[in-house]
């Protein structure tokens, strides 16, 4: 277990040299020369290569990479280009929010779309299961951003249910008060394409034969259906929730900024609209940090499920 | 006769199991109804063994799902007038909670695959005391005490540690003993094997037959047993009710159907094997028995085969090894030495056997000669020259030369390509005809040789079958004129009559273009049949080479004369 | 050569994949509804229709409805009174989008050229005399000349208040406009996931091929890509390129998007090239190219095609969630997205209709064309041969 820990820490170095070189491409080369953004529109030549002496892109390109590498190493982005604020400040600072939404969506949103999944797969290639898969596939095709417009309005707005947006200091009144409506909106948004894509991971189970070896045993229908092909089946839901969960972080800044909850999605939009470098490398970074561990996490959850995985 | 048998004298005759006029469908798509069961009746009579044999398509497996009420709901049906009589009870019209106190408890069943069959996330122990738990009324403790004490009788060593093992951890032989331990639990008084023993080894087949035999001596069981191996079925039957496309042939006692065979399915079966004792001039096929009385004479002559003094070689293997490397720890690797300095002489116009059960190296062999997998040592000289010396470009013009036909004729054939297609691809390439018009004549001439029709040549290889598929690909081997061609189990996939086809065809075609053949193969009595010299090869290494007719008379390796032993004589007549 | 009476074509796999299509009726039903859309697309492209979408045809936020009210058809016919004399119409109602322009440039032009110093609020003068005057002195006269052309031939227009969608802001016909968008999201779905599919293809076929380094370069690669969030690598790359367009938006939901088609189709060729029939077409001496892309690939593209219909869905709904932050198509191009987030500000008003004809011809786009692509993942799946 600890070899295989260690390995894949090991080969965690290339891809994150890699997230590294591609972000440095990304912001030094594609987007052109950072100064004239940051100097903005009419600035004089004597100000651009002063901004350009302050953000070290006058020097050879090894060393900047260096530099951005020291940054990374030292987790110092240096402050935000708008607000000034410390760049490690402002991510310390809107965690908290987003995980107070994400964590209660990805927990309710999992039971309900695996009990319902099992439900369907239970009944599969009836009415039933064909009804509420058509359903599933309707429902995804409208857009997240309706459900959110058309819940903010409705259920906040015009009934007045749930607050329209805000954020307080105290962590029960952020996540009873304000986080209500958009987790509701949340699970309401994931759990018609979890439910279809965790239906496929059980009608693989019911095919295979140990189901067959199970019913021959004299088992019951429930018994086959939640002892052994739950178990097997949880296997590809936990890889995939393991693998989705750091993009679920991005993955609801919508719901962040109509809502007004100051996480991580909120401060990507924004310093998308300001162009606010700093901020979106040290993000970007990180939260590829989070995926690769997050990853390391699923491969060591699967050792625990599955015997037949060998972690060498 | 062998021990395995029940004496018939000393068996009550009362009827445990009795299926009547058993017809089952199946709905393929809205507008096609597949009939799988016409309307069948057999009987099995209390500690009786009796076995349904067939070829693919004949309908035994639905047989024996159609009693355990395991059917798969959603496109099978059953026809209203079927009955399944079961110690008096008809089992299709029971209700679902009452057939689940049948299934496990009065009747239970193995599988074909051991190692899907049972769930990768339990251990074997608790999957054995589920049953006992769910039929028996036991708590956990009891269960897995008598699980413990199930493993140890069907023969699993340290049975205390094995319980807590996880299936991927035994190997195939000791999963079939975990499915065996499971399905005598509850002491059933009716055990179906379906294939229980299809995909062991021969030496691990001959295990279990005896395990199962045994135990359901004991338990005084009595016994379905599922195979296409008349074989098998011959050492361990009391009874044989012999199938074919959904329809029972021929039903009776095992001496009966072996001595004295009534229906000319039955006895086309019999002799489309290749026998151990004898080599006649040509296979018996299917067709021979149903227009006429069998073979001509002519064909059923014995052929003598061998190696002698004049052979001159084509291919000298020396030193043949291959190795496969995996990754392993944080810097390591495993190697698994799967050829190990392998060497032999394939003679021109001959033919080399190679035996050996599954992990034997005998495949890895084949498939390095053909520079399909890289050697990691040897040399393989062929009229003097070292192929694993030459380069891509180099070894072009003997590519031609040495061709393969492989196991499975599903997947050897690109299914996105005409028949057409497939033969004048290598012509093609290796500049054979001046032109397509010549080599669709000469294609056309190949699918004549392998008995295809003209038709053939614009088809897609999904509509034919097995055999016709591996007739193709004898002929893409051909279109290519090779002096050799390696045979990588290249029959075992097929039918026995088909089998008997496809070798005679391979027979003719050796005599007739004066080929040597690589003959691949775990089925001991095919090789004998074909080979003038045979090659036993063991955990990467050769154990034993000699003259066909030498090496199963007399087998001079301990490793041969086991496997030997382990081939399934069918009936045996009583002494 | 072949004797036509034993000639028989026999069907291919495709063949046999698309009997199985049109055999489902789901299956046919979801193919018009997205062939529609794409008529629909093609249409709009070519200048058939919609491409009058910009007009002003109605007046702001014009309800839906087949039917005037009596009380509106009174407002009506002030509106067609309305350009003749704007300044009387009550604001809002009737707006000339020209008229202040209109006012300043006569104001000045009077300063310099002295004639007709008052901005002529009821009635335009005759073109011609204005023309003759300020020809001579100001070189701006010949557009001012046109701009009052044009707000004259504007202003003359019929606005009605009630359309069958009802109407936005500036009176645009919101089945134009949700016609108009249509093309946009449809055009931007379908050229993003061509553009990944081919890169994954291309690079999954090529690592699982050849696999050994090769392969661990092209997986370093897929781990660097994937490692990124997906939203967040395509708003990176939206805020470092600053530069809104049709092409932008392709390319960076192309270029971002190839990971899944390509982990797929590298998977197909792991599998395939251990396949008999690839070993027998290298027994034959094909060359790696040929084995690559003549043998395998016709057996893999089915999931390429299932990957380019599941992704054009899945960009689709990304190009609107793009549009709608304002880092997809530019302002002057009207798309899904776009809509919706003009409906955002609306439906605070109680204007649901922009919403709703966004929302619906999504929805039925996209529920058609997954419904689509699950019929031909069934129709194409190999188990069945």
């Amino acid at each position: 277990m600890t070899a295989f820990i260690l390995r894949r820490l090991w080969q965690m170095l290339p891809t994150l040299l890699g997230v590294i070189l591609l972000t440095f491409f990304l912001f030094n080369f594609v987007g052109g020369d950072p100064a004239y953004l940051l100097a903005g529109k009419i600035s004089s030549p004597e100000q651009i290569a002063n901004i350009r002496t302050q953000l070290g892109i006058d020097q050879p390109v090894y060393v900047q990479l260096w530099i951005f590498i020291k940054q990374v190493m030292s987790a110092d982005f240096g402050v935000s280009w708008s607000t000034n604020e410390q760049v490690s400040q402002i991510i310390a600072t809107r965690i908290g929010p987003s995980l107070t939404v994400l964590v209660p969506i990805l927990i309710i949103e999992t039971v309900l779309s695996v009990a319902l999944a099992l439900g369907v797969a239970y009944v599969r290639g009836s009415l039933t299961d064909r009804s509420i898969m058509i359903v599933c596939t309707i429902a995804m095709s409208v857009s997240l951003l309706v459900y959110i417009i058309v819940g903010q309005y409705a259920l906040a707005y015009k009934l007045g249910w749930f607050p329209v947006q805000g954020w307080g200091e105290s962590f029960s009144e952020n996540l009873l008060r304000f986080s209500a409506l958009p987790i509701l909106l949340g699970v309401a948004v994931g759990i018609a394409p979890n439910t279809r894509l965790y239906r496929t991971f059980f009608l693989d189970e019911i095919n295979q034969d140990y189901v067959r070896t199970a019913r021959a045993k004299g088992l019951s229908e429930n018994t086959v259906m939640l002892k052994h092909v739950l178990r097997n089946a949880l296997i590809p839901i936990i890889t995939n929730l393991m693998i989705y969960l750091p993009g679920l972080l991005i993955g609801h800044f919508l719901i962040e900024r109509f809502f007004s909850i100051p996480g991580i999605g909120r401060e990507v939009i924004l310093a998308v609209e300001r162009s606010d470098f700093p901020v979106i490398k040290a993000i970007t970074i990180y939260v590829a940090i989070a995926t690769m561990f997050a990853n390391l996490l699923a491969d060591v959850l699967y050792k625990l499920v599955d015997p037949r995985v060998q972690l060498k | 006769m062998t021990l395995l048998q029940t004496d018939n004298t000393m068996t009550r005759h009362d009827t445990l199991l009795s299926v009547r006029n058993l017809r089952v469908s199946f709905r393929l798509d809205k507008h096609t109804l597949f009939d799988a069961l016409k309307g069948i009746s057999f009987e099995v009579a209390r500690e009786q063994t009796v076995a349904l044999v067939g070829e693919s398509g004949s309908g035994k497996s639905v047989s024996s799902l159609a009693v355990m009420g395991l059917l798969p709901k959603d496109n099978a049906s059953v026809s209203p007038d079927s009955e399944i009589l079961f110690a008096g009870c008809d089992l299709l019209r029971l209700d679902p909670a009452a057939m689940r106190q049948m299934r496990g408890r009065e009747i239970s069943m193995i599988f074909q695959d051991p190692m899907t069959s049972l769930n990768p996330l339990f251990s074997v122990g608790s999957q054995i005391a589920e049953v006992l738990r769910l039929h028996k009324g036991m708590n956990r403790s009891e269960a897995s005490r008598r699980a413990i004490a199930l493993l140890d009788e069907v023969g699993i060593s340290d049975p205390g540690q094995r319980a807590t093992s996880y299936p991927h951890q035994l190997s195939g032989g000791q999963q079939q003993r975990v499915m065996i331990a499971m399905a005598i639990a509850c002491e059933p008084k009716l055990l179906i094997a379906d294939e229980p023993t299809t995909a062991l080894d021969v030496t691990i087949q001959k295990q279990i037959i005896e395990l199962v035999a045994n135990l359901r001596r004991k338990h005084g069981m009595a016994m379905l047993w599922i195979s296409h191996d008349l074989a098998v079925v011959g050492e361990i039957a009391d009874r044989v009710v012999v199938m074919r496309s959904g329809e029972v042939r021929e039903n009776g006692s095992t001496q009966d159907i072996f001595e004295n065979p009534q229906d000319a399915y039955t006895r086309a079966l019999l002799l489309c094997h290749p026998p151990l004792d004898a080599r006649p001039r040509r296979l018996a096929v299917i067709d021979d028995y149903v227009d006429g009385t069998g073979p001509s004479a002519e064909n059923r002559i014995n052929v003598q085969r061998g190696s002698s003094p004049n052979d001159t070689p084509l291919l000298e293997v020396t030193g043949l090894c291959k190795n496969f490397e995996f990754r392993e720890g944080l810097f390591g690797k495993r190697v698994l030495r799967a050829v190990k300095d392998v060497s032999f002489t394939l003679h021109r116009g001959k033919t080399l056997g190679l035996v050996g059960e599954s992990g034997s190296g005998k495949s890895t062999v084949g498939l390095t000669i053909m520079r399909l997998h890289q050697a990691t040592a040897g040399e393989i000289r062929f009229e003097g020259k070292n192929l694993l010396a030459m380069s891509p470009r180099e070894q072009m013009p003997f590519k031609r030369r040495i061709q393969i036909i492989f196991q499975n004729p599903y997947a050897s054939l690109n299914p996105r390509f005409t028949v057409g297609d497939i033969l004048m691809e290598p012509m093609r390439i290796h500049r054979i005809g001046a032109n397509d018009a010549e080599r669709e004549k000469l294609s056309l001439t190949l699918l004549d040789r392998v008995g295809m029709p003209a038709l053939t040549f614009r088809k897609y290889p999904h509509e034919f079958s097995g055999g016709q598929r591996q007739r193709i690909a004898i002929a893409r081997a051909l279109s290519m004129q090779p002096d050799i061609v390696i045979c990588d189990e290249s029959v075992s996939a097929l039918d026995v009559s088909v089998q008997a086809q496809v070798l005679n065809l391979l027979q003719d075609l050796q005599d007739e273009f004066k080929m040597s053949y690589l003959f691949i193969s775990h089925d001991l009595a095919v090789v004998k049949y074909i080979s003038d010299r045979v090659m036993v090869m063991n955990q990467g290494e050769v154990v034993e080479v000699a003259d066909s007719d030498e090496i199963y008379r007399s087998p001079q390796h301990p490793y041969t004369q086991n496997l030997l032993h382990s081939i399934p004589r069918g009936w045996q007549h009583p002494q | 050569m072949t004797n036509p009476a034993t000639y028989h074509p026999s069907p291919g796999l495709w063949v046999l994949a698309w009997r199985r299509l049109i055999a489902d009726r789901i299956a046919v039903i979801s193919m018009i509804v997205v062939a529609a859309f794409l008529l629909l697309t093609a249409g709009s492209m070519s200048g058939l229709i919609a491409a009058n979408w910009n007009d002003e045809v109605a007046i702001g936020y014009a309800k839906p409805g087949f039917v005037a009210e009596p009380k509106v058809a009174s407002r009506n016919t002030a509106a067609q009174v309305g350009p003749v004399v704007a300044a009387e119409n009550p604001p809002g109602r009737v707006i000339d989008p020209l008229a202040t322009e209109l006012a300043e440039l006569r104001a000045s032009l009077g300063q310099k050229v002295g004639s007709g110093g008052t901005a002529p609020a009821a009635g335009v003068p005759p073109v011609g005399l204005d023309l003759g005057d300020i020809k001579v002195i100001d070189p701006i006269a010949k557009e001012f000349a046109d701009a009052l052309a044009e707000a004259q031939a504007e202003g003359r227009k019929e606005r009605v208040d009630t359309l069958p969608f009802g109407a936005d802001k500036w009176g645009h016909d919101v089945i134009l406009k949700t016609i108009k968008g249509s093309e946009t999201s449809i055009l931007v779905g379908l050229a993003a996931a061509l553009v990944a599919t081919v890169i994954g293809t291309l690079l999954g076929a090529i690592a699982g091929y050849y696999g050994g380094w090769i392969d661990d370069f092209f997986n370093w690669f897929y781990n660097i890509f994937t490692a990124i969030p997906y939203l967040l690598l395509i708003l990176a790359i939206a805020a470092v390129l600053n530069q809104k367009g049709v092409t932008t938006i392709v390319l960076i939901l192309g270029l971002t998007g190839w990971t899944g088609i390509f982990r797929l189709v590298r998977a197909e060729y792991l599998k395939h090239r251990s396949r008999e029939y690839v070993q027998a077409a290298d027994a034959i001496g094909a060359s790696n190219f040929r084995r690559m892309f003549v043998h395998i690939f016709p057996n893999v593209s089915h999931v390429s095609l299932v990957q380019l219909s599941v992704h054009a869905v899945g960009f689709i709904k990304s190009e609107v969630i793009l549009s709608f932050l304002g880092f997809g198509v530019p302002v002057d191009k009207v798309s899904w997205g776009s809509m919706l987030g003009e409906a955002q500000n609306e439906l605070i008003l109680g204007y649901w209709w922009q919403l709703a004809a966004a929302t619906l011809a999504m929805a039925v786009l996209v529920t058609a064309f997954s419904m689509f692509t699950d019929a031909l993942r069934d129709a194409l799946d190999p188990k069945i041969k």
